[in-house]
């Protein structure tokens, strides 16, 4: 912020920490098209051969495009539900009389800060209680409800902001309570719409422990569970293979980040403005 | 339609808001809900149009109880402070939002806004959003708004406290004028009293939950009820003085000056009453004359106000063109007041 | 019932499903499973009554009566209605059937030659000795391998087998008889006595301790600080940048890392030239291991504190840090007496968040060391989920990581009530404007 201080010693320091991030990622993306030498630093030759897994189905792996099919399904059911249930959840939350409204606030604050990963085991056994183990929609539905105090929590925040006269004026205008949040609410708070949907979707795309735990079986893996069982695999220990699976998995995700890198900021600051 | 608010009680948890407040709006007037802010003028409003539901008591549509009927089907306009216009629609779609919400015909709602735009003036913004608008054309699109379904009455709350001056001295005659062209029952609520005192036909003066006045601008500026009214209307305001009235004499400033109590009911010795005098009423050539010293000067331009301090340290104001040479601070002035032209209080505040 | 309760109530009913049966059951769950012994071999249902060669031999090992127990493990062939008719629905000779059903109904035989001698002296006798070999298994009784489903029928059995036996001796027979899991307490006593347990509790310390200090609440600080005192473009490259960690998928991440640090990874490839030798930087030392496990996690952790460190230092008062350094302040003073006190709630408050983050997070470790070399780098929530989810032996201890879960979530349940302290929940509920 200020001309009164230098700015070199800062900056120098910044990139000496930053190096480990910036050559990670780098050779993510350059090891994918090239070869590098036994021992060598940099590549020394162009190759496109680490995409073959794209065509070819890599031995005793699942098919790339029906895994990548799965996590699509995966992230986006995620998304969807955690943005339809959190939306309407948040609005109780924030505008409806609805008695235990308090109480409920305060679960949604505890449980947003609850480490719901501590609970997968109890959540492996109910899954296969009721039989939804190794389903897609199994996880699909855990992944949701783990993720709704969170998600609840912000949606409740951005409707705190919205002006309570415009929901008045929707009344005295003749709208339902419902008419009301759904045309006149809903469009004030789709920046919290938008972010809480990336951020699902991102979390769903990204996740790799309930996946693993509860449908572990071929036909259902995500990519997550793809990327690591040709890790755990000693038959083809190959990075530069690793990385192009790898970099075809991230690019979506850099995708939505550079496009709604501000929106995520809030969320990823813990949730905690609306 | 005639609006009538009947023995209405508003709790908020424990703390009685208002308690059995009784007001009558006629039909096709302007009532002015005018009080300082916090009294619960925008309670009471909130109440008249649903938001709110009643502690006890009745809210009537001409013989119609609406007190348990919610908001939508109370058919009321209401115009907020803050207008709250929809951010998301333009211009068009805001005020056509209460026809679609009762699934009026596209060419119905289309020539309802066009009459409505043409009434209030903004016919050229109907495609823009609320966003690009100034304070006033959103107050005229809230107005338009408010009064395209026919309401029953318009509920105006402090709709001028957002604009700058200039434009709250256009609105206040727009709004007028849009109310008496509609000929609807309106409620003007406000703290200003310049803007009750000059847009409504009647005021009511609302003070902690409680009606006071109800009557004519005119009316309650000459004959106000007590002295919380007295001193709410009129800017500059109105000067109290202490006196006390002796052999149906009232005695001022320790007896130095001495009048006789006008009217008939003449009350006993020894009774402490206040005078109200408003400044255009302490003026140099009336008969009883008050001395002092100016303690302020203000000029206003076509008038001078000045604050005079009496031998005892109380203060009166007076104000005067400024057509007259303006006078010194610190002169000594022997002006005086008349009579017939005072406002006497007596030690509970109310009019003798 | 108001309107908008009505609304309210259809609006917040799904999400109260789904955190009932996904979140709040799975809480009381993990504190009902860890008092069983549930495990891959219990199963999670209930379980049968089987007598198994093995029981019968622990028994013994345990003193109880060898006699006994070797009648209860012998079998016998009985000519009863209930051999007959499962002779007759495997197909074997009628007329066979039925000379023994009319004449020799409730006789016993003690072994199988035994009774295929008096087969073979029957008027109907098997034609073939194929035939008399097929047909004598029918006959045999055994408690051996036998699944009973109730206790009762268990108990019916043993009763009718050997009616010497005391109901004593046939509760403690039953009991060791069934397959399903048990309610126990045993997994809390095994948490105090395992040396396992000071392990990993001293290795969850560790870890939280260093990642927390480190990288969330140090670097972080270090990353907002450094950050605002840039030209908002630099800050923005540097922020965006410490995110990736945070938003790339945790696999591809620590994929990255074990590139770094392989064998014949990028750390060897500059490091070998130089003389050093080539070896797993990540798992070849404990110490090493730590080391990347607290860089893995801290990368991560570090960009929560930063953004909200950041939009804290942005709200101090611009003129605040003019009029400072106008009154001589070095940029260490600006630090230390203007912006570090602004922060004093944000860093309290992504020390509680992240701490109890850390507490249970195992998923970077899991892909990274997986808790090795040996078991030096196995935090507690590994090792709830290695018993529980994923351990070596395929036998998964549910109860047991339930015990050790049930640690956490006590833990979590704790911390997230403190957690609440930091809303200012009156402002939070305030009451609804609209009173429909
Ligand atoms: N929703 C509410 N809950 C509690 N108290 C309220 C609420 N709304 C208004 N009040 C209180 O009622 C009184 C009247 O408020 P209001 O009607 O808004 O006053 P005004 O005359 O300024 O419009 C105030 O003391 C205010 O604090
Ligand atoms: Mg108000």
């Amino acid at each position: 912020m200020s001309q009164n201080f230098k700015n070199w010693p800062i900056l120098t320091a910044l990139v000496l920490a930053t190096v480990p991030i910036v050559l990670m990622y780098s050779y993510l993306v350059l090891d994918t098209i090239t070869n590098t030498e036994p021992g060598g630093i940099l590549p020394s030759s162009f190759t496109l051969e680490h995409w073959r897994f794209l065509y070819e189905d890599i031995e005793g792996k699942a098919n790339i495009w029906q895994v990548t099919l799965n996590t699509l399904v995966f992230a986006s059911s995620v998304m969807l539900l955690v943005l339809s249930v959190s939306s309407t959840a948040g609005y109780a939350l924030s505008r409806l009389n609805i008695p235990f409204r308090r109480e409920f606030l305060a679960g949604v604050l505890i449980l947003h800060a609850f480490p719901s990963i501590t609970l997968i085991i109890a959540i492996f056994l109910i899954l296969q209680l009721i039989g939804l183990y190794n389903t897609l929609i199994g996880v699909i539905i855990v992944m949701t409800s783990l993720q709704l105090p969170l998600g609840i929590w912000i949606m409740k925040g951005f409707y705190d902001s919205v002006p309570w006269e415009i929901e008045m004026a929707g009344l005295q205008d003749g709208a339902s309570r419902f008419t009301v949040w759904y045309r006149l609410v809903l469009p004030q708070v789709r920046p919290g719409i938008i972010a809480l949907g990336v951020f699902s979707f991102l979390s769903g795309w990204g996740e790799y422990i309930l996946p693993t735990v509860l449908a572990p079986a071929n036909n259902v893996q995500v990519l997550s569970g793809y990327l690591a069982s040709l890790i755990a695999d000693d038959r083809n220990f190959e990075f530069n293979l690793f990385k192009s699976v790898g970099l075809f998995y991230a690019t979506p995700v850099v995708i939505m980040y550079l496009f709604f890198q501000d929106k995520l900021m809030n969320i990823y600051g813990g949730g905690t403005k609306g | 339609m005639e609006i009538i608010l009947e023995d209405f009680t508003k709790r908020f948890g424990d703390v009685t808001v208002i308690e059995k407040m009784n007001l009558k709006i006629r039909e096709g007037e302007m009532l002015a809900l005018l009080g300082p802010s916090g009294c619960g003028k925008s309670t009471t409003l909130f109440t008249i149009c649903g938001i709110h539901r009643v502690d006890g008591g009745r809210v009537l549509f001409g013989d119609r109880d609406v007190s348990r009927v919610p908001a939508q089907q109370r058919n009321v306009g209401v115009v907020f402070q803050s207008y709250a216009l929809y951010p998301h629609m333009s211009v068009f779609e805001n005020i056509a939002f209460p026809l679609t919400v009762r699934k009026e015909h596209k060419n119905t709602i289309r020539e309802k806004v066009a009459e409505i735009a043409e009434l209030v003036h903004i016919g050229e913004l109907l495609e823009r959003r609320p966003e690009q608008l100034s304070g006033g054309q959103q107050q005229r699109v809230a107005l338009a708004r408010a009064l395209v379904r026919k309401p029953s009455i318009l509920l105006l709350d402090e709709p001028l406290a957002n604009l700058d001056a200039k434009l709250r001295l256009e609105m206040r005659s727009e709004i007028r004028r849009i109310q008496l062209e509609t000929g609807i029952s309106a409620v003007l609520v406000t703290h200003d009293q310049v803007e009750a005192m000059s847009m409504s036909d009647r005021i009511a003066i609302m003070k902690e939950g409680e009606i006071l006045q109800v009557a004519s601008p005119t009316e309650m500026y000459q004959q106000p009820i007590n002295d919380f009214v007295a001193g709410f209307l009129g800017n500059p305001p109105i000067a109290f003085l202490d006196a006390h009235v002796q052999d149906g004499s009232i005695h001022l400033l320790d007896g130095k000056i001495q009048f006789d109590f006008p009217g008939s009911s003449t009350p006993t010795n020894d009774t402490k009453i206040r005078l109200g005098i408003r400044p255009e009423h302490y003026q140099p050539n009336n008969p009883i004359q008050i001395p002092g010293t100016i303690s302020f000067v203000e000029t206003q331009g076509r008038e001078n106000l000045y604050d005079v301090m009496l031998d005892d340290g109380s203060i009166l104001r007076s104000i005067q063109s400024s057509a007259n040479a303006s006078i010194e601070k610190n002169t000594k002035v022997n002006w005086g007041i008349h009579p017939e032209k005072l406002l006497i209080f007596n030690q509970a505040g109310l009019r003798f | 019932m108001s309107l908008s309760a009505k609304l309210g109530y259809v609006f917040i009913a799904p999400a109260l499903v789904l955190v009932a049966v996904f979140f709040l059951t799975p809480v009381l769950l993990t504190g009902i499973f860890s008092f069983t012994n549930m495990s891959t071999a219990t199963g999670i249902t209930g379980g049968a009554y089987q007598i198994t060669p093995s029981l019968l031999r622990d028994l013994s090992d345990q003193g109880f009566e060898k006699a006994t127990l070797d009648s209860i493990g012998s079998e016998s062939y009985q000519i009863a209605k209930a051999t007959l008719q499962i002779a007759r629905e495997a197909g074997s000779e009628p007329s066979l059937l039925a000379e023994l059903e009319e004449e020799h109904l409730g006789q016993n035989f003690t072994s199988r030659r035994e009774f295929e001698r008096f087969l073979k002296k029957l008027q109907n006798r098997p034609r073939s000795t194929r035939e008399l070999k097929s047909t004598s298994p029918h006959f045999r009784k055994s408690l051996i391998n036998e699944r009973f489903e109730t206790e009762k029928d268990l108990k019916a059995a043993l009763t009718e087998l050997q009616t010497k036996l005391t109901p004593d001796q046939i509760n403690k027979l039953s009991q060791a008889a069934y397959t399903g899991w048990v309610w126990t307490t045993d997994n809390f006593y095994k948490m105090t006595i395992l040396p396992e347990t000071k392990q990993i509790l001293f290795n969850t310390i560790i870890y939280v301790t260093f990642t927390l200090l480190l990288f969330n609440v140090g670097f972080a600080l270090f990353l907002a600080i450094a950050t605002f005192y840039l030209p908002k473009g630099q800050a923005g490259i540097f922020r965006a940048l410490w995110l990736l960690p945070r938003i790339s998928p945790s696999v591809l991440y620590v994929v990255l890392w074990k590139w770094l640090t392989w064998d014949t990874g990028f750390l060897n490839a500059i490091l070998n030239p130089l003389g050093v030798a080539q070896r797993n930087w990540m798992l070849d030392t404990t110490l090493n291991a730590w080391v990347f496990v607290v860089l893995i996690n801290g990368f991560i952790g570090a960009s929560m504190g930063m953004i909200l460190f950041s939009s804290a230092i942005t709200a101090i008062p611009k003129p605040l840090l003019y009029a400072s350094e106008v009154d001589g302040a070095n940029r260490w003073q600006q630090i230390r007496f203007i912006i570090l006190p602004q922060l004093k709630w944000p860093i309290l408050f992504v020390t509680v968040y992240q701490c109890l983050s850390l507490l249970t997070s195992f998923e970077q470790i899991l892909l990274s060391t997986d808790g090795g070399p040996g078991s030096t780098t196995e935090v507690w929530a590994l090792a709830a989920y290695h018993n529980a989810l994923d351990n070596y032996w395929g036998n998964l201890q549910y109860g047991y990581g339930a015990a050790l879960a049930l640690v956490l979530v006590v833990i979590g349940v704790i911390m997230s009530f403190i957690f609440l302290r930091f809303f200012r929940f009156q402002e939070l509920v305030r009451q609804p404007r609209i009173e429909q």
